[in-house]
């Protein structure tokens, strides 16, 4: 991994069109600004786990499913259940 | 509101029973309307239903079922979007539902995402899959549970 050590205000470059700007630094904490072409999705990196898993829970649910469905009768809403 | 659910058949759907995640899911971010069903068994499992996309459905388990000691770590934002006071904890079984969506893909272990737990407000029925701040829990947590006898 590449390693730069930068200063608040100072930034950095990632090929033609990505720039990675360092806006403030403080209490354990690091504000980033990206400045990034539109088809370039920039995201927190757990939000691009949580998506991928996500995408694969619904696909294993939606292929596999479970082996013996329930019936709809055994299963009551979730929300009249637990709010009375 | 009858609702045809490609797992479950049709469902009479109750309005005051769904739950709205006002910016969707990662990964699904135009569904916005769900309605969770329990299993009715104690700490059964819940189903997270679309009522947009018929063969969508999430597999859950209350976060507590599976880690007893879980305290939820909201954002600010989903703090926010909750409805919820920016500081202060928030009850568990109280005010809010948080659920850890299953994957369970054949031929590899099952595991819970308990990073990022379904968070519904039980009076408003708004949801955020809220990822928490720190990384104390991962997206693929272990599972300790017979799956065949979870779906009998």
């Amino acid at each position: 991994m590449l390693v730069i050590r930068r200063h608040p205000g100072q930034a950095i470059q990632i090929g033609e069109d990505v720039e990675v700007l360092v806006i403030d630094c403080g209490s354990g904490r690091v504000k980033l600004g990206i400045r990034a072409p539109k088809q370039v999705h920039v995201m927190r990196s757990e939000v691009r786990h949580t998506r991928e898993e996500n995408l694969v829970a619904a696909r294993a649910f939606a292929t596999a499913g479970c082996e013996s469905p329930p019936e709809t009768s055994a299963v009551v809403p979730l929300l009249l259940a637990v709010v009375p | 509101m009858i609702f045809v659910s490609a797992h479950f058949g049709p469902i009479d759907v109750n309005e005051s029973s769904t739950i709205e995640f006002p910016e969707g899911l990662p990964g699904f971010e135009e569904r916005r309307r769900f309605l969770p069903l329990q299993h009715a068994q104690p700490d059964g499992l819940i189903f997270l239903q679309s009522l947009e996309a018929a063969d969508l459905c999430f597999l859950a388990l209350p976060v507590r079922s599976l880690r007893p000691e879980y305290e939820i770590a909201l954002m600010p934002e989903d703090r926010e979007t909750l409805g919820l006071p920016q500081e202060g904890p928030v009850g568990i079984g109280r005010e809010v539902v948080a659920l850890a969506i299953l994957s369970l893909v054949e031929g590899q272990p099952p595991t819970a995402n308990l990073r990022s737990p379904v968070v519904i407000h039980m009076k408003s029925r708004i949801a955020v899959q809220a990822i928490r701040p720190d990384d104390r829990y991962q997206c693929r947590e272990a599972l300790v549970l017979e799956v065949e006898a979870v779906c009998s």
